[in-house]
């Protein structure tokens, strides 16, 4: 499967191409938006949170960009592979090309979205006085390790969306329970130590990499490594079981459509 | 590959399909799929077929033959049942023209997504584009986006695309219907050009004049299974005569049920509707008129007087063009008609004719010429 991944890799960077400067093309602020997306989300709640939680953190809106931006990076990529065989079932249903190029730039175009919005995170820090560090040379593990477990999930809901179009409806709903499942918006110490709930947010993996990025931007500090590690580990062999049912679920596609 | 020779194999090939009977495919129809047994439709039978590199093959067959089908499998589009199909060397499908096409780019980097569909580098891509461009005539609109083009435009350019890629194997889906008639020879003149290259290819087409002038083999595809295999004058004359048998049972099944009624084409040639003819001269009427019933009554009066003395008369230019919608009528029964006339009194003459199966008019012609 490498080996034809790497035949077809011209196709893998059109393919990121058109989905960065595509997706956007038509629309007056182009590219801009997938940075003011997050940016409003931030927004709504920066003002609504300090409201129904006491005691909110301090710098909470930094707190809050650091949460939202990278998990929209997470939900863009298993978003998009999710829906990436449906979408593209046009040139599925009429041309060979090894399908798995389809998540695999997902992935792709999701992590170089990303590494730009960055810039929309280090002028926040800047802007609230926290200022910026050299622990950001961690960013870039971070981000391979978030997106590569998104990439596992995605590549594995991309390849049942084909088959049961509900996929993309739950995956959805999932997400959301992932995101409240992760401190994204709170954080972890406002539950009590030792509550059941508290344990469970430990068992997302996304937890961790929302730590993971707070230490680099908010504490300057260096990740807990040995966590993230786990978590690339699990995204690793996570990626690895969705290559193998993707290959064998993608022999039907074309005439799902 | 059993052979190196071989640019493609199939073996013992079956397909099937699963018939849904909507397209939609939620998690409830796939918890009830279980309950109620899915209806499935077999393609194709069995079917074992070499193509050698560097040959031009034509699979021919009625639509829902499977022909398409068996080109499908061959790009690895979809996968057989049973049986292997394998291919040597890049294949390039010219089902699908602009895949990947996106509309807010310009032409130039739509080449390349569209040339990196069929897994060429952008070093091999550079090393072409120039001659995509001068084949697909676009000149400098090359450079604005593909949205402001015209459909022919489009098409010249994915056409001009999957031609230049350099497969090894082409797989082509009814060609040549792009652009204008220049256009049209043009792509012509390329696939013999890839042909006396030594490249392989397969074409699925209907024209069958088409598949007689370009390919070195045609493959008859019926109802699923490989008929006839061979020289492409040989298959497509048993094909046709097939083809004929069948579509007049399938008329007459039509029409027996009642739920086809028969229809026909008259026509007049001369003389000429509105035109002048002198008093006392002969005046010859000829036309042609086809009808799908082997006993129709054709009627040709003059002013409401039927003449009798009818002869027929061959018209190869008429059976050429329905020869696919009245297969099997045409054949037996020469179309053309000639009679003749001698007004004899100056005035208007109403020269009409009719196809008439039992007692009902079918079709009909009236002219009305004056006598002076």
């Amino acid at each position: 499967m490498l080996k034809e991944i790497y035949k077809y890799r011209e196709l893998l960077k059109t393919n990121v191409k058109k989905d960065i400067r595509g997706r956007y093309k038509a629309s007056v602020l182009g590219v801009l938006w997938s940075f003011i997306n997050p940016l409003l989300q931030v927004l709504v709640y920066a003002i609504v949170f300090p409201y129904l939680m006491k005691g909110a953190a301090d710098h909470y809106v930094v707190y809050l960009v650091t949460g939202i931006i990278p998990w929209t990076f997470f939900q863009t990529v298993v978003n998009q592979s999710t829906t990436c065989i449906k979408s593209n079932s046009g040139i599925i249903k009429k041309v060979y090309f090894p399908r798995i190029i389809l998540p695999l730039s997902a992935f792709f175009s999701g992590l170089i979205n990303f590494f730009i919005s960055c810039i929309i995170i280090v002028i926040f820090c800047l802007g609230f006085g926290i200022g910026i560090s050299w622990h950001l040379i961690f960013l870039p593990v971070i981000a391979v390790t978030e997106g590569l477990f998104g990439l596992g999930l995605g590549t594995i809901f991309g390849a049942i969306d084909a088959y049961i179009q509900d996929t993309e409806y739950i995956v959805n709903f999932l997400l959301m329970m992932a995101m409240y499942g992760a401190p994204v918006i709170y954080e972890t110490s406002i539950f009590p130590a030792g509550s059941r709930i508290g344990a469970l947010i430990q068992m997302n993996p996304m937890t961790h990499i929302m730590d993971a990025y707070r230490d680099i931007f908010m504490d300057h500090a260096i990740p807990d490594m040995p966590r993230i590690g786990i978590v690339f580990a699990v995204s690793l062999v996570l990626c690895i079981a969705a290559a193998a049912i993707f290959q064998r679920m993608q022999k039907g596609f074309a005439e799902q459509f | 590959m059993t052979n190196s020779d071989n640019a493609i194999e199939i073996r013992n090939l079956t397909k099937e399909f699963r018939i849904s009977r909507d397209g939609a495919k939620t998690l409830k129809d796939f918890l009830v799929r279980r309950h109620t047994r899915a209806q499935k439709h077999l393609v194709l039978k069995d079917i074992s077929l070499d193509i050698r590199k560097g040959e031009t093959v034509g699979l021919i067959g009625v639509n829902g033959s499977g022909k398409s089908t068996l080109l499908k499998l061959m790009t690895q589009i979809i996968y057989p049942t049973s049986g292997t199909v394998e291919t040597a060397g890049r294949v390039t499908s010219l089902l699908e023209l602009g895949a990947g096409f996106h509309p807010d780019f310009t032409g130039r980097e739509n080449i390349y997504f569209n040339a990196s569909i069929f897994g060429m580098t952008r070093k091999q891509i550079d090393g072409r584009v120039d001659k995509i461009i001068e084949f697909s005539e676009l000149g400098d609109a090359i450079d604005e986006p593909i949205r402001t083009y015209s459909s022919g435009m489009y098409m010249r350019l994915a056409f001009s695309v999957a031609i230049n890629v350099d497969a090894d194997i082409l797989l082509i889906d009814e060609i040549l219907a792009v652009g204008d008639q220049h256009f049209q020879d043009k792509c012509y003149a390329k696939l013999l050009e890839l042909k006396d290259y030594g490249k392989t290819i397969v074409i699925v087409s209907h024209a069958l004049d088409q598949v007689r002038a370009l390919c070195t083999r045609a493959v008859w595809i019926y109802k699923g299974t490989l008929r006839l295999d061979g020289d492409p004058a040989y298959v497509i004359e048993a094909y046709k005569k097939q083809s004929a048998i069948d579509h007049k049972e399938e008329k007459r099944v039509a029409h027996e049920n009642g739920t086809e009624k028969y229809k026909g084409v008259v026509f007049i040639d001369s003389p000429a509707d509105f035109s002048h003819v002198r008093k006392g001269g002969e005046l010859r009427i000829s036309g042609w008129r086809i009808a799908d019933s082997d006993n129709f009554d054709f009627i040709l009066s003059v002013n409401g007087k039927r003449l009798t003395d009818i002869s027929p008369v061959e018209r190869p230019d008429v059976i050429s063009v329905y020869e696919e919608e009245y297969a099997g009528y045409i054949e037996d029964r020469a179309p053309g008609f000639s009679a003749a006339f001698t007004p004899d009194m100056a005035g208007e003459l109403s020269i009409e004719a009719q196809i008439v199966i039992d007692g009902k008019r079918i079709a009909g012609k009236q002219i009305t010429v004056t006598v002076e």
